[in-house]
């Protein structure tokens, strides 16, 4: 019998089906890989087991039993741990306090310094790791601190841990360390469920792979048994929802945006592109190889960058977004919840609020005028809201980007920045964002797309910009696009 | 239900009427009647005592008994009070809504009645100024100096990114300190008999005219800075979410500055009018207000984690606030039970109003 197995599990978010159905078993002692591309669900499926999101639909079996932890402490007892990307801990505090953080050594009320080390120690000893209990955890690397995770896993007796993209910002000294102690901890008999997108990682270190597309579980084989190329291939052939884009049948006019060696240390560098009016120019690469960051850059919006950016031949000042606003560029952030709108104002008050002095006189909001303008952009972008003084906050996903992106249409600007147009809208709001996507290329504004999902980029743009550890690795004209090929230049892997 | 009433059940303020409305009723049920001397207007114009003549021919000093709490001259008294609270209360729910907090209101006030005290005696009667040049020249010492100050609170809580609860509760120490320091520990008068009387001014019934007028003044202003001017909006936008009103190219920093100046001005407006009002300024005005005027903004629905409230509900939470602190005393409770009242009505509040946000999310999630 399978000592971890899930049925039928099912996630729903508002607006999006992230898990839906997926079933597959996982061998006792064995590093599980799971992969897929971006809102695949991966992520979705660690957390579920984690205790982090509860399913809405399906069981996971563990040893046989039905489990369903409702948070990371009921899954910590079942003996299931999971291994962040982001910092899990208080980083002000030591890692010994940090390990012990949930059953603090104490004597009526006083911690005990010496029990509180000891314990610390053992358990950092537990998985190896050369690590002074008495540092504080901010000052550690990301990959120092992950095994400090990893050994508070062990340390509390779990039986299986989920790795959610381990290696996404460590050293290639520091990978291999981490590739060693999954081994033995394998050889330990805790089972490994292995998030990640890179291919050939998985290769090197896992038993078994489960691929995930749109949700739905694809293949669950033995490593040995497939190929990268057949993972590739199991992971794209995603519907295109989008016919062949009308704005490819004209020629691109003149150039509108340029980057000149655009760099930003210890974010990007060297970065350079161009784009023409009435062009889609997508960005594609995995999380952190710095798209957000450039787009983020051009729009002012990093004061450490350094380069020129020009619009219609005028040099914008760096880091400020003001400049970048006179010039006509607007950016569609790709975490619209925390950077594109204010949930607690209406759809109005957010498609009007980067046109308010446009809209006002002497610091007078002319009312009339804004419910016209804002009502007009709605009406194109078809929003479906029950009316524009409705708060953003109760909107779908969908209609949520549609108002994040109606807030530059509103101010006329030109060039848009637009990073993942389609993150956590659902299929039928997608194919609505990329015909309006096409309709603003035909009238001749300049775009910059930035998308994790690959069928969208090839689907809409007329040449691609793969983008690499804060590099540029190359750009592919639309009659090369395919997601083989993009998905190698991402990774750096060489071509079958 | 009937259609206007389901309407006024919508309007954002309705709960805090209905509090008011509640409040009132408990405090005439309880406070129980008193007799109060009747006054006639005399030929004069003066307010003049009545006396019946009784059946031994002695004159007896004429009562009416009345309502503890629902009498002409208990509201005209609450009215005054709650003035004073509310047009600061304004000032405090814009720093609110903008997702800051001013400590230093209290202070701001104090330092404020005081310079503009000291400006008034510099220019009093003795000088020979003119009267209305004095009384400009004190008005504006003490409005100024309270922009000065909530000014000065803006450029540290921006330029220096601390958070503002450290900066303006700095700010509410060392500004009482120099108004302490500016007085030498005294209290000050003797203020233009001209300013006094403008102030002062009251209808038959013995309602203050000025403060009460001033505040449906700063109440509407503030309404109309809040719901109609571009400024007012990016007050709720960077309250709402900063990151997104700086990704929308609005100057977040420009915005907070303001608000804090708004706040300091509006405890200035309070200091200015008190100070007519009493005739005296010492270090020690407004100690604690900032309690009560967070109390009120909080109670009026600005939230603290920014974004939400308006300058009506600050303005009603004042009155609430006010009728709880009189309340006290009318009801003949140890009036040093209304700070401890009052602490616990602001935390209820804030209670009631995280209640009500889980309710409305969870609405959102289901449907």
């Amino acid at each position: 019998m399978p000592f971890l197995e899930f049925h039928g599990l099912t996630k729903r978010f508002p607006g999006v089906l992230a898990l839906d159905g997926v079933g597959f078993a996982v061998e006792r002692g064995t590093c599980h890989a799971l992969i897929g591309e971006n809102g695949a669900g991966k992520s979705t499926l660690g957390k579920i087991l984690a205790g982090v999101h509860t399913a809405d639909g399906g069981e996971i079996r563990l040893d046989g039993r039905v489990i369903a932890p409702d948070s990371p402490l009921a899954a910590r007892e079942l003996g299931v741990a999971m291994v962040h990307q982001e910092l899990a801990f208080c980083p002000n505090m030591s890692v010994a306090e940090n390990l012990c953080l949930g059953d603090l050594p104490r004597r009526a009320g006083f911690v005990q310094r010496t029990e509180l080390r000891t314990r610390a120690k053992a358990m950092l000893a537990t998985i190896g790791a050369d690590i002074d209990p008495d540092v504080i955890i901010g000052t550690l690397s990301t990959g120092r601190e992950q095994l400090v995770q990893i050994a508070a896993a062990v340390g509390t007796g779990a039986k299986v841990i989920v790795m959610d993209e381990p290696t996404s910002s460590l050293s290639a000294a520091e990978t291999a360390e981490l590739f060693k102690l999954v081994r033995e901890l394998k050889a330990r008999g805790i089972t490994l469920i292995y998030v990640s997108h890179r291919i050939e990682e998985l290769f090197a270190l896992c038993d078994n792979i489960t691929v995930l597309r749109d949700g739905k579980h694809v293949a669950t084989e033995r490593i040995a048994d497939t190929t990268p190329h057949r993972v590739v291939t199991q992971m794209i052939g995603r519907e295109l929802l989008i016919a062949t884009p009308n704005h490819l049948a004209r020629e691109p006019a003149a150039e509108r945006l340029q980057v000149k060696s655009l760099c930003s240390p210890g974010q990007f560098s060297d970065i350079n592109l161009s784009v023409r009016a009435g062009e889609i120019v997508g960005v594609a690469g995995i999380v952190g190889a710095g798209r957000s960051e450039v787009v983020q850059a051009i729009f002012g919006l990093d004061p450490e960058a350094t380069g020129a950016i020009t619009v219609d031949g005028k040099l914008l000042r760096p880091g400020s977004i003001e400049s970048a606003l006179a010039a006509g560029v607007g950016l569609v952030p790709e975490d619209r919840k925390r950077q594109g709108l204010v949930l607690g104002l209406n759809c109005r008050e957010n498609t009007a609020l980067a046109t308010l002095p446009a809209l006002s006189r002497l610091g007078w909001v002319n009312r009339a005028a804004e419910r016209t303008l804002t009502s007009r952009y709605s009406q194109r972008l078809r929003v479906k809201a029950p009316s524009l003084e409705s708060l953003t906050a109760g909107l779908s996903g969908g209609n949520q980007q549609k108002i994040a992106l109606a807030k530059w249409l509103a101010r006329s600007c030109d060039v848009l920045l637009i990073d993942e147009p389609t993150r956590g809208v659902d299929v039928g709001a997608k194919a609505e964002i990329y015909q309006l996507l096409d309709e603003l290329a035909c009238e001749g504004k300049a775009l910059l797309v930035v998308s994790s999902e690959l069928p969208e980029l090839i689907g809409l743009c007329r040449r691609i910009l793969v983008m690499r550890e804060g590099r540029i690795a190359g750009e592919v004209q639309r009659a090369d696009f395919s997601e083989a090929t993009l998905m190698r230049l991402m990774a750096g892997v060489a071509a079958a | 239900m009937s259609s206007p009433l389901r309407h006024l059940f919508r309007f954002q303020e309705s709960g805090l009427l209905l509090v008011i409305l509640a409040l009132g009723v408990l405090l005439t049920v309880f406070s129980g009647a008193v007799r109060i001397p009747s006054f006639e207007i005399a030929a004069d114009g003066s307010r003049q005592r009545v006396f019946t003549v009784g059946a031994d021919g002695e004159r007896v000093p004429a009562f009416v008994e009345k309502n503890k709490f629902l009498n002409t001259q208990n509201l005209a008294q609450l009215a005054k009070d709650t003035s004073f609270i509310a047009i600061m209360a304004v000032g405090m729910s814009i720093v609110i809504i903008a997702g800051g907090i001013d400590l230093s209101v209290g202070s701001i006030y104090a330092l404020a009645s005081v310079i503009g005290a000291l400006t008034f005696q510099r220019f009093g009667a003795a000088t020979g100024t003119a009267p209305w040049l004095a009384v400009t020249l004190g008005a504006l010492a003490c409005v100024g100096t309270a922009s000065l100050c909530g000014l000065a609170n803006g450029g540290l809580i921006v330029s220096l990114r601390v958070h503002p609860f450290i900066i303006t509760l700095g700010a509410m120490a060392i500004l009482r300190g120099i108004a302490f320091v500016a007085t030498k520990g005294q209290s000050i008068g003797g203020f233009p008999p001209l300013f006094r009387e403008l102030v002062r001014k009251e209808t038959s019934g013995g309602l203050s005219l000025v403060p009460l007028g001033v505040m449906l003044v700063v109440l509407v202003v503030g309404w109309i800075f809040l719901s109609r001017l571009a400024a007012g909006r990016r007050v709720y936008a960077v309250g709402g979410n900063e990151l997104a009103s700086r990704f929308s190219g609005i100057r977040v920093e420009r915005v907070k500055l303001g608000v804090y100046l708004l706040s300091g001005l509006a405890a200035g407006v309070s200091a200015l009018i008190a100070l007519g009002y009493y005739g005296s300024a010492s270090s020690g005005d407004g100690q604690g207000y900032e309690l009560n005027v967070i109390a009120a903004a909080v109670v009026g629905g600005a939230s603290l984690t920014g974004g939400r409230g308006t300058a009506l509900g600050a303005v009603l939470g004042a009155l609430i606030i006010q009728m709880i602190s009189s309340g006290i005393v009318i009801l003949g409770i140890d009036q040093n039970y209304s700070q401890i009242i009052i602490g616990t009505v602001v935390i209820a509040a804030v209670v009631l109003d995280n209640f009500n946000t889980w309710l409305a999310k969870r609405r959102l999630t289901k449907g």
